[in-house]
């Protein structure tokens, strides 16, 4: 069984999945537009989570939330699930699929076979739809993959079950009703943007939004002298994979949601939105200025490479621009009601 | 960034059918979306990880000889798991997985045991009870 289901690689794995999805229901959305409406931009940088023993950096809020998000804002009905048995999960799923539903979940990318070794680490927060089924073997739109691709029950229910930082814990979503569908409309997309304002600008602790950024570099700065220079060079490392590896993004981010004000411009009549676009491409371009040389740092190879403080100074810059940007933007939203 | 700017340093993806997609703006201003094979500071962030991981194995060997790791510290290590990870994925609890992290408890573990420990980290027996 084979859902006719239209597969587009995008730039992050929730909103590719959900763009997908809606798209399966005849609801053209781009990628930047789900990401938008989501309020999908963020960072937070968790000392009390780690991975490989390491703090948490993450651009991202946690998974799901951006199709909570979204289907509220279309006042779509949606379902979502988690397991605690192994085979209940898998017999849920097959329940749902062979109805002609196809199923989002969230997966544990460390046992994914079509990932190259490279990447597989104990990353629990990857999504995918499964769209089909043959004997045992299930079709997977993976967003990050650029065709449909296969996976056995037995990979399937052993990446739904992975162990690690933040379980996935067989988590599945679909889409149940979309009678109630309201078309998109200026509303929808200002609140969308004044959340994700309020999620960078207000979160009262300091791991979050613009403040998580320049409380990083304030650790950044520490790193040598706490960690010592391999342990530092490993942190730095660990960070910049979050800034660039798939499913995290970072600088990544900042391009999609200077996409997704472009869009919201024409569509919202607001050619000042266009202005924010410009000034949150050039933060990305910060972002990976940064990137760039981080890796200089850690490769050790460049005789002038540059500091932890200088690097730090970088972040601080960032903060400093994005922070401008968002009160810019929250009080053009705030003001066009 | 530009379209034409965006990188295609192709080192670990372009074996898979896995591909960055980025989001870059086109001469006339607008934004595009452009596939990558990757990009190379993100590439050596990837490479320096496991190099340290290699690193830390050859240590891991040397103490191994020395009679005092067993060759499950080594596994653990090499596929980056954690004590914590393996006892998810094995049903064992993390203090088995330490205490079998060293040599003399490692080599009183039965048959039946090695196997539900290989299976968990997804290789054979024989490779479980060396060094490889």
């Amino acid at each position: 069984m084979q859902l006719n289901f239209i597969h587009k690689p995008s730039g992050h794995c929730e909103n590719g999945v959900v763009s997908n999805l809606l798209r399966f229901y005849g609801i053209e959305l781009s990628e930047a537009m789900v990401f938008g409406l989501g309020s999908g931009l963020f960072f937070a940088h968790m000392p009390f989570i780690r991975l490989h023993g390491m703090a948490v950096t993450s651009f991202r809020p946690l998974p799901g939330e951006i199709f909570s998000r979204v289907v509220m804002l279309l006042n779509i009905k949606m379902k979502k699930f988690k397991f605690r048995d192994k085979e209940l999960a898998m017999k849920a799923l097959d329940d749902v699929l062979l109805k002609g539903t196809p199923v989002g979940m969230l997966v544990g990318v460390y046992h994914l076979p079509y990932f190259p070794k490279e990447y597989r680490f104990h990353f629990n927060a990857h999504n995918i739809c499964v769209v089909g089924k043959e004997d045992n073997v299930y079709t997977v739109s993976d967003p990050v993959v650029v065709e449909k691709c296969t996976l056995t029950y037995d990979e399937l229910k052993l990446v739904r079950f992975a162990n690690g930082t933040y379980p996935p814990k067989g988590r599945m979503y679909y889409i149940t009703d979309i009678s109630s569908k309201k078309t998109l409309d200026k509303e929808a997309i200002r609140r969308s943007i004044l959340r994700n304002c309020s999620r960078m600008l207000r979160i009262p602790i300091p791991m979050f939004g613009v403040k998580g950024i320049r409380y990083l570099a304030g650790r950044m700065r520490k790193w040598e002298k706490r960690l010592g220079s391999k342990k530092a060079a490993l942190n730095l490392a660990q960070v910049i994979r979050m800034n660039e590896e798939i499913g995290t993004g970072g600088a990544g981010f900042r391009f999609i949601y200077a996409a997704f004000l472009q869009e919201a411009s024409d569509l919202m009549n607001e050619p000042i939105l266009r202005e924010f676009s410009n000034e949150m491409t050039s933060i990305g371009d910060m972002w990976r200025d940064f990137s760039y040389n981080a890796a200089r740092l850690f490769k050790k190879r460049d005789p002038e490479s540059i500091t932890y403080d200088q690097l730090a100074d970088k972040l601080i810059l960032i903060a400093d621009r994005e922070e401008q940007l968002f009160t810019g933007l929250e009080k053009l939203m705030k003001d066009a009601k | 960034m530009k379209t034409n700017e965006v990188p295609q340093d192709g080192s670990i993806l372009e074996k898979s059918g896995v591909r960055d997609v980025c989001y870059a703006v086109d001469e006339n201003g607008e934004y595009k979306q452009v596939i990558s094979v990757g990009w190379d500071p993100k590439n050596d962030a990837i490479n320096y990880a496991w190099q340290t991981i290699n690193e830390e194995c050859e240590e891991i060997k040397k103490e191994i000889i020395a009679g005092k790791k067993s060759p499950l510290a080594l596994h653990i290590h090499r596929l980056v798991m954690t004590p914590e990870i393996l006892a998810g994925y094995s049903g064992f609890t993390k203090h088995q997985i330490k205490k079998w992290c060293k040599a003399k408890h490692f080599n009183k573990l039965s048959e039946s045991e090695l196997e539900i420990l290989a299976r968990a980290l997804n290789i054979e027996v024989k490779q479980l009870v060396s060094t490889d």
